[in-house]
């Protein structure tokens, strides 16, 4: 047990490898996750759990859909400048 | 004279709400969700403090505990949002910085994003908790 502690804390004191790569991105998915849920446990007047997994999802969704949109239109701009 | 006894009760009244508020900012900040805890929004705050904590660790796993990097080339406001995480980040802080845990690149950028996201939310969460005991207190004083 005191291994296993040990090792769960070594593993915060060395960085993990991570590309520079398209999959990288998805690292935003928690952080979009973790923006969700905080905001929305501040903004419901009452939490209730089928309630408030729905609006965090919904302003989830609305996140993803946004940076999507975003980065679409960066895309496009960047290939009309450089083409 | 008759002026000082009618506003006395009113002046400690307002005294005791600012200090309050104070105590409940100070615990929203030392410990995230603790603000939200102690106006007896349990549910509320085991939801900020499991996110933000967990938001916080995901930061520190993914680029070790390199990226609270209180007095190195870290941009002010990078660690001014990591602070409000809690003033324990600032122990931590104090852990690294001899530059014994070296981190750079994409590791520290995704490492310093969790870690000042999750002090920006918690930040957003003390002024909730504030906000939240500023109602509770008016609601008391008004019956």
């Amino acid at each position: 047990m005191l291994v296993e502690a040990i090792f769960v804390i070594a593993s915060f004191t060395a960085p993990k490898e991570i590309g520079v790569n398209p999959q990288s991105m998805l690292w935003l998915l928690p952080l979009a996750a973790a923006i969700a849920v905080v905001y929305k446990a501040t903004k419901l007047p009452t939490i209730k759990a089928r309630n408030f997994i729905k609006e965090a999802a919904i302003l989830f969704g609305s996140i993803i859909v946004f940076i999507i949109i975003t980065a679409l239109a960066l895309h496009t701009l960047a290939r009309l400048i450089t083409e | 004279m008759a002026r000082h006894s009618k506003e006395g009760p009113r002046f400690a009244g307002t005294q005791n709400q600012a200090l309050f508020m104070l105590i409940v900012g100070l615990l929203a900040w030392l410990v995230p969700g603790a603000g939200h805890f102690a106006l007896k929004e349990k549910k509320r705050a085991i939801i900020i403090f499991a996110t933000i904590v967990l938001t916080f660790c995901i930061g520190l796993y993914v680029g070790s505990i390199g990226v609270i990097d209180l007095v190195g080339a870290t941009p002010w406001y990078v660690v001014l949002a990591q602070i409000m995480n809690s003033p324990m980040v600032a122990l931590l802080g104090r852990l690294t910085a001899g530059g014994d845990y070296p981190v750079y690149g994409w590791p520290n950028e995704i490492g310093q994003i969790y870690t000042s996201t999750a002090g920006l939310l918690n930040l957003l969460c003390i002024v909730n908790a504030v906000y939240l005991a500023h109602l509770h207190s008016a609601e008391t004083a008004g019956g």
